[in-house]
Order: structure tokens, then C-alpha cells, then sequence
């Protein structure tokens, strides 16, 4: 749907284009070039490595085109990075001490950290990029009204399995809990399985359940997990045990498909009539920061154009800002990107707080120990 | 020869037994060497074609050799430090009687009981408290920790084993204790040294969940990895690493051996 | 020097970088410090719940069954490579002792991804028996990975050359003279076996046993790594509480609070049994 708007958009990106070339430059990246100096001009204030905390992969450990525009602006203030293997990890090293200018958790994470008193919102007005995402992530992204997350790396929780393997009964989440197929399936290692056992019973607000209901979810989970080889946790470890066929199905994101595709095997991505889920990463910025115009110039870097590629053909996750696209074509099917609506009703339940978190995370480590 | 420990038959069998023990240490270790030379992004049977494309990138890849680099450093200071707090609990343990014994020793073995990740945790916490900077310092203070037992572990034995008549030998000679040490029990307990220096380098070096909380914003090789394993773009560089240091750290092991054989003909026993 | 100049050293710096720490972690399992600020104070409530909880204490006893199957293993498999490096006269034994120790240098989570290849559906294995037409290609053997077998299997690989290397100390400092005095007595090999050397080296092999038992107990990186869900540990738990899900650092402290309770009680039991054996040689 080719509006006005887009139009003139895509125009001025064209026009961008040609600046660059004849500054022989690569200062596209930061959006229109005066805004760019503008924000320099701002940052010379803060001085320091900017600290980012992130997830493994997206700092200097192969995520650098990702922020090379910031570097190039932005010599003296290179990113810092220390990692976070989930945000209960980051949690802990916040309160631990750590201090990082920015993180990201998961847009489930977005109101607990914005009531948590840790963060500070930001000022989307210093990110160029901030127009070209997708709004109902950044709508997603905010609380009381204020821009506590960046939206931009994201993808779904749905179901892939071997088409010459397996036949669902019907699309449906209840292929992971499928007696048939025991042994060869394998879930991901995340409370978030008592989320989906909920959808799957038919609850009306799997984020919030019941003591009851939760009892009923937690039963099935560890009623039906003499039929599951491996919990996954790291993308790897799928990737081998799916491609060597040692599993069949699995709880897997689109870029799963797409390289298991790319194997020679014959697989499918299942949307079950319970609807997949949606997962956002949002960057957030810590009140304690010293460098916060210095962050909003790193979230700019992530969110442009030419890094929303980047992330989508390298990584295979989809990219919050709109006017990306991959070049493979299974991806861009597989996350819907040319609808802006995927991550949200009736397409999907983009994955939201879960109030009792502490308590789900409880019952989904006895499923683990049991 | 008659050998009353092995008869030639026994002597057959336990050798037999032996090299179908190494096959079984090596061969996954062949296998990765296989893979490294493999030309698709993960491992897994049928291969994919010839490659030396993973050792490039590895060497083209900063970030991995600064990791590498720390670790080394961490690892030499921690087995420095574990060797000296082991050769002085063990010279206690092994050749002084005390009430406390049982207590002191259980104490000093106790770093092999707790998890490392609550270890990491707790130490973090600590250093918060005490306001210190997380870095390779810290890092080091917590491997010493780690490995002081396997020193101990190590240097017991072999004390216990040579004969405190020697030792007391030299003090009716007129040596003394300092004298006796470095005369007497050093160069006596010199290769079980060696091994202890070689098991607190080798664990410090490898380990992951305690460096990972001490660390702060620098990596250490095993991080490095462990990310890499979630991480699969990282992968197949990283095999190719493993097996650079499988000969890096043979040749120094090897150098190593020499040393000590070395030293051991000197002394005679 | 005196014992307590000897000693000043390592027992203040493990007091105060491994005993403090403890301390810190057994406040919280009693709720006097806590993750989040907020109101707290000491409760037993934490250890209550693990106590009155069936999964936890499966999940130990689970642990502990496994770890004494691996150690008892390995260390019974080590001996014999130990004792040949020892004793069989070889002139290379340095050279072979050094062979069987060096995969130990390598990394230890790229072993165990090796293992992955090696015992998967179409790992090498598999492959090989499906070749031989020992097996259809649709039913491999899937209880090779991704099980309690694979940890125990992994981590008996890891720890073995670890293993050999007290017993071969101990055995490698036996004083050859005794086995000659038996050997003038005329006793048969087995008889010096039992007799002098199999005695005189336990202090090695026992220590050996405690090499490799205590830190599997609380091992967590091979499970997660080829454990699948059946070979989930009691080490598993304890990280999922401090660094998965939601920080639970309370339970997470009980349950490693009640590790170290176990183990600490083990190593007081086995070096009092040290004692008396020193005793015994002299």
C-alpha cells in the first residue's frame, strides 16, 4: 500500500542517496545530515565510551554493522559492551552494581523496567530514525504515555516441524505437546511456555492467570514433557538438533525456518489458530546514565534503514523500522514485513507484561526439574 | 627384567587397554579438527566441502584474539598465586600436626564444592561492597580461589609420599627450614609444582561462569565461546580456534614436560 | 616457619574471597540481604519451601546418583592407565602421561559440542550403524544424546585424564622397594597387588574419587548442553534462579547454600579417612 507518504519518504531517502555519494560518505546512515550534526554538537558534552549492555551478538562480537554509523560520528565515544544472557541476568547486574548507559530487554520487560525506577524514558525528537518504525511497536513501547523502549529487532514464536515427517492434527500450538511425536520435539526454554500452555487451554489472558489456571498449565507442561528431546536456549543448539533430525518440531522464531529451509529439509512454519506471539527487543535508557544524547545517537544508528537490512539478512530477525526489506524472500514472508500489522490482534499477541512473573518463572523451573 | 608389578601378558593388556583410551580421548577432538576445515556455518554430518576460510576470519577477528589474550593473562597470574598459597597450605598439611586439621583442610578444599556461578555472584556482590572494580583482577582473585584446591590436591600426595627423613636429614646438618625447603623439599616436589602450575593455568583458563560476573566489560576466551555457542554466526571461527589452542597449549605443555624432565635428572629421584 | 605463618596466607585470603562470599549467600537465602530493595528481614520461609518441596529433593538425589556412577567409573578406568603408566616400566611414560592429559587443555565446552556430533541421530555413531545395516535409518538410537546417558557419558570423558593424574602420582612415588620385598617373599603379583600397592595408592585414588565426585554434583554446562530435558541437574536449578526467568535469589541460595552443606560434610568424613592411612604407610 503505496500512500502519499511513503512516497515522498522513499523520495527524500533517494535524494539522501545522491548527497552522500557526492560527499562520498556513508552519512545516509544517520538520517538527514543536519540532524546529525545537531546531535554531535549535543553529544561533545558527554565524553567517555558510551556502555552498552546487550545481548550476545549484537556488540563487537559480530553485530558492528549494526552501530557503524554511530562509531564514524562518533569516534571518541565508541561503544563499551558488556552482555546479558536474559534480562533476569540484566536485573541482577543492575542491581549488582553494573552501569550501563542503555540495555535492551524484551517488550514483556517494557512496564516492569519503567515502574522499576532504573530507567528514564527517551526523547524521540533526537532519534531521526524514530518516524520509519513500525508503530505499533513503538506504541509498545511506552508507558504513561512516555517512550520508555526503542523498538527494533523482532520476530514470532511459532511452530516449525519437517513437513515429511510430521502431520499436525491441526495448526494449532498443540503440536508441541503431540504424543505421537515423542522424543522429537523441543521447546524453548522460557517461562513463556506456561504463557503458550495457557493459550493453548483456551485461557482468556494467558499473561495473567489464575492460581488455578496456572496449576492447569504448569500439569500439562510437565504431563507432556517425556515427549520433549531438548529445550532450546541458544539458536545454535536448535539449529543443530533440528538439522540433524534428532527433532522434528520445535518452538522456533522465522529465521529458523528460513536456515532450515536452506539445509535441503523439508520444513514448514506453522501460525496455529491460537495465533503466534510477537516478541519486540526495546532498547532502554538507564536514569543513571551519563551519556543519554550519546544513546539516543547509538539507538539511531540501530534504527536506520541500512542497519534494518543488515540485521534482517545477517541475522534473520525482522526489524522494527518499516522501510527495510531482505533480500530473501522466505523472511520476508515468514515475518510478514510487508504488513504492518503482523505483530499485532488479530495477527498475533504481541507479548505484553506478565504481572506475576516471579511466580511463573517459578513453575516453569519445577517443569524443568520435574 | 622381571616386573613384580605387571607380568608381560598383564603388561599386553593394560597397554591395549591404554591406546583404546586414548582413541576414545581423541576422536572428538579429531572431529572438531574435521570441522574446522568445513565448509557450512554449523556442524553436522554430511560434510560440507573444504574450507580454510575459519582460520582467517579467526585471525581477522580482534575482538577473539584480545579474549584470547586476556585469558592467558588471567590464567598465568592465577596459577602464579594458587601455586604459592598451595605449596605453603600443603607444606602445613602435609607435614604438620594440628588439631585444627580436618578444619583447615576442609576449608582449603572447600572452593571445589560450590557451584561457580553462585561463586561468581557472591564475589560480585562482595567486591560491590567493598567498592572494587570489577576487571582481571578480580578475575584472578577468584580463579586463585578456585584452583588453591587442586594445587593442594596435587602437592599433598607428593609431599607425603618423600621421606621426612630426608628433610630432617638436613636440619641435623645444620640447614635451616628455609634452607631445607629450597635445598630439599622444592626440588623433590618440583614436578608435582609443575602440575599444579599446569591444572590451575589450564582451569583458569577454560573457565567461564565466575570470570563472566568478575569480568566486567572486557571477555575472556571462554565467554568469548560460550556466546559464540549461542551465537551461530560465530561458530565455525571458533572451532578453528579451539584447535590453535589444542597446539599452542600442547607445545607449551610439551616444553613444559621437557623442563621438568630436565630437572628431575638433575636431582636423581 | 611456624604452621600459623604458613598458614596466615591462604586461609585469609580464602576467608575473606571464598568464606565472606558464603556468608553473603547464606544472607540471602535467609532474606537479610536481598536483590531488590524493599522490605526484609531474617525468615527461615525460603528454606522452608525448598524443604516441604519434592522436586527439589528428586532433583538432588538425581544429581547425586549421577555423579557417583561417573566417578565410580572413572575412576575405576583410570586406575588401570595410571597404574601401567607407573609401573609397567615403560620408558615414555612421561611422554604418555602427557598424551592422555592433553585433551584436557582444550576447551571444555568445545568437547562436549563434539560429543553432539558424535552421538545425534546422524551423528557418527548412528551413521556408522545405519552403514552396517545394524540399524534402519528411522530408528537411531535417540537415547545417545539429549539424556542423563550423554551427560554421564560427556562428563566421564571430561574428567578422566583429570582423574588418572592423582592416581598416577600416588602410585609413581610407591617405594619399589616394598614390591621387591614382597616379590623375595614369594608373593604372586595379585597377592603384591592387594597387598602393598593397591593399599598404598588409595590416598591417590581416593582423592581421585573426590576430584571428579564433588564438582559434578553441582555441574551445570554439560546438562545444558547435551542433557536434554531428562538430563536436567541439580546445577541447572540453582542458575535458572539467579540468572533465567525472574531472579529468585532467596530459593537460588537455599538450594546452593544446601550443596555446600553436603559436600562440606563429605569433605570433613573423607579427610579424617586420610589420616589414618598416612599413618598405616609409616
Amino acid at each position: 500500500m503505496e500512500s502519499e507518504e511513503t512516497i515522498d519518504r522513499r523520495f527524500d531517502r533517494q535524494t539522501l542517496f545522491r548527497y552522500a555519494a557526492a560527499a562520498g560518505g556513508a552519512g545516509v546512515l544517520a538520517g538527514r545530515t543536519g540532524i546529525a550534526d545537531a546531535m554531535r554538537a549535543i553529544s561533545t558534552a558527554e565524553t567517555g565510551r558510551l556502555q552498552v549492555m546487550d545481548w550476545a551478538g549484537y556488540g563487537n562480537d559480530g553485530g558492528q554493522s549494526m552501530f557503524a554509523s554511530y562509531v564514524k560520528t562518533h569516534a571518541a565515544n565508541k561503544p563499551q559492551f558488556s552482555y546479558m544472557t536474559n534480562e533476569s541476568d540484566a536485573l541482577a547486574k543492575l542491581h549488582a552494581g553494573a552501569k550501563p548507559d542503555l540495555f535492551r530487554p524484551y517488550v514483556g520487560w517494557v512496564k516492569y523496567f519503567a515502574t522499576s525506577g532504573l530507567v528514564q524514558p527517551w526523547d524521540p525528537s533526537l532519534i531521526s530514525n524514530f518516524k520509519h518504525l513500525n508503530p505499533f511497536m513503538v506504541k509498545a513501547g511506552q508507558y504513561g504515555g512516555k517512550q520508555y523502549g526503542i523498538p527494533d529487532d523482532w520476530g514470532f514464536d511459532a511452530i516449525l516441524y519437517r513437513t515429511d515427517k510430521v502431520t499436525p492434527k491441526s495448526n494449532s500450538w498443540g503440536l508441541i505437546f503431540d504424543d505421537r511425536y515423542k522424543g522429537k520435539i523441543s521447546w524453548f526454554d522460557d517461562l513463556n511456555m506456561i504463557t503458550i500452555a495457557g493459550l493453548y487451554l483456551g485461557f482468556k489472558n494467558p499473561w495473567n492467570q489464575t492460581d488455578a489456571q496456572l496449576k492447569q498449565s504448569q500439569d500439562l507442561l510437565i504431563k507432556k514433557k517425556k515427549n520433549v528431546r531438548l529445550i532450546w536456549s541458544s539458536e545454535t543448539n536448535l539449529w543443530e538438533a533440528f538439522g540433524s533430525g534428532d527433532i522434528w518440531i520445535a518452538y522456533a522464531w522465522p529465521n529458523d525456518w528460513v536456515q532450515m529451509k536452506k539445509k535441503g529439509l523439508k520444513v514448514a512454519y506453522m501460525r496455529p489458530k491460537e495465533k503466534p506471539v510477537a516478541w519486540v527487543g526495546m532498547f532502554m535508557l538507564l536514569k543513571t546514565s551519563s551519556r543519554p544524547k550519546l544513546a539516543h545517537a547509538y539507538v539511531d544508528a540501530w534504527s536506520s534503514t541500512k542497519s534494518a537490512k543488515w540485521l534482517e539478512d545477517n541475522y534473520g530477525y525482522g526489524h522494527a523500522n518499516t522501510l527495510a526489506r531482505p533480500a530473501s524472500s522466505d523472511l520476508l514472508k515468514a515475518l510478514q514485513l510487508t504488513n504492518p500489522r503482523a505483530v499485532t490482534e488479530p495477527n498475533a499477541h504481541l507479548d505484553r507484561d506478565i504481572p506475576r512473573r516471579a511466580t511463573y518463572a517459578n513453575l516453569w523451573e519445577q517443569v524443568k526439574a520435574s | 627384567m622381571n616386573n613384580i608389578a605387571l607380568s608381560r601378558n598383564g603388561g599386553r593388556v593394560l597397554r591395549g587397554f591404554f591406546a583404546l583410551v586414548v582413541v576414545f580421548l581423541y576422536a572428538p577432538i579429531l572431529i572438531l579438527v574435521i570441522f574446522s576445515f568445513n565448509d557450512s556455518d554449523f556442524p553436522s554430518f554430511p560434510l560440507s566441502g573444504f574450507t580454510l576460510k575459519w582460520y582467517r576470519q579467526f585471525i581477522e577477528n580482534g575482538d577473539l584474539r584480545a579474549s584470547l589474550w586476556t585469558s592467558a593473562i588471567i590464567a598465568a597470574a592465577t596459577s602464579i598465586g594458587a601455586v604459592i598459597l598451595g605449596v605453603l597450605s600443603s607444606i602445613a598439611l602435609a607435614r604438620r600436626f594440628f588439631r585444627a586439621k580436618p578444619v583447615v583442610s576442609a576449608l582449603l578444599l572447600s572452593p571445589l564444592v560450590i557451584p561457580y556461578l553462585v561463586f561468581g555472584i557472591a564475589l560480585l556482590l562482595l567486591f560491590h561492597q567493598l567498592g572494587v572494580a570489577r576487571g582481571i583482577p578480580t578475575v584472578v582473585i577468584g580463579h586463585i580461589v578456585i584452583t588453591l584446591p587442586y594445587t593442594i590436591l596435587v602437592l599433598v600426595p607428593r609431599l607425603e609420599q618423600i621421606e621426612e627423613a630426608l628433610e630432617e636429614a638436613a636440619y641435623d646438618l645444620g640447614a635451616n627450614r628455609l634452607q631445607t625447603f629450597r635445598l630439599i623439599t622444592l626440588p623433590l616436589i618440583l614436578p608435582a609444582v609443575v602440575s599444579a602450575l599446569l591444572i590451575a593455568f589450564t582451569t583458569s583458563f577454560d573457565e567461564y561462569a565466575v570470570a563472566s560476573f568478575l569480568v566486567g566489560t572486557q571477555s575472556t576466551f571462554p565467554i568469548y565461546l560460550y556466546s559464540a555457542l549461542r551465537f551461530p554466526s560465530q561458530l565455525p571461527q571458533v572451532i578453528a580456534v579451539a584447535v590453535v589452542v589444542l597446539l599452542v597449549s600442547l607445545t607449551v605443555v610439551v616444553a613444559a614436560e621437557l623442563g621438568r624432565r630436565f630437572a628431575e635428572s638433575r636431582v636423581g629421584v | 616457619m611456624t604452621t600459623p605463618g604458613l598458614l596466615g596466607l591462604p586461609v585469609a585470603w580464602l576467608g575473606v574471597f571464598f568464606v565472606a562470599p558464603i556468608v553473603i549467600v547464606a544472607l540471602y537465602s535467609f532474606n537479610v540481604y536481598t536483590l531488590f530493595p524493599g522490605p526484609h528481614g531474617f525468615t527461615l520461609d525460603a528454606w522452608r519451601t525448598v524443604a516441604h518441596s519434592g522436586i527439589y529433593r528428586h532433583l538432588f538425589w538425581k544429581s547425586i546418583e549421577m555423579s557417583l556412577i561417573v566417578s565410580i567409573s572413572i575412576v575405576v578406568l583410570a586406575y588401570p592407565l595410571a597404574y601401567y603408566l607407573a609401573l609397567s616400566g615403560t620408558r615414555r611414560k612421561y611422554v604418555l602421561l602427557l598424551l592422555l592429559i592433553a585433551p584436557f587443555l582444550t576447551s571444555y565446552l568445545l568437547r562436549v559440542l563434539a560429543w553432539k556430533v558424535i552421538l545425534g541421530d546422524q551423528g557418527v555413531i548412528n551413521s556408522f550403524l545405519v552403514w552396517t545395516h545394524l540399524r534402519s535409518p528411522e530408528h537411531p538410537i535417540s537415547q545417545l544424546l539429549y539424556s542423563r546417558f550423554a551427560v554421564m557419558l560427556v562428563l566421564a570423558y571430561i574428567w578422566l585424564p583429570f582423574v588418572a593424574l592423582p592416581i598416577f602420582v600416588a602410585l609413581e612415588n610407591l617405594d619399589q622397594r616394598l614390591l621387591e620385598a614382597a616379590g623375595d617373599l614369594y608373593a604372586s603379583r595379585w597377592r603384591a597387588f592387594f597387598a602393598v600397592t593397591l593399599p598404598l595408592s588409595l590416598p591417590g585414588v581416593i582423592a581421585a574419587f573426590f576430584f571428579v565426585f564433588i564438582p559434578t554434583i553441582g555441574e551445570f554446562v554439560t546438562p545444558s548442553l547435551v542433557g536434554g530435558t531428562g538430563g536436567y541437574m541439580y546445577g541447572n536449578q540453582i542458575v535458572d534462579k539467579f540468572g533465567a526467568g525472574f531472579p529468585d535469589w532467596e530459593t537460588g541460595s537455599v538450594l546452593a547454600l544446601f550443596l555446600i552443606i553436603v559436600v562440606a560434610i563429605l569433605t570433613a568424613i573423607f579427610s579424617r579417612f586420610l589420616q589414618p592411612q598416612r599413618v598405616a604407610a609409616e
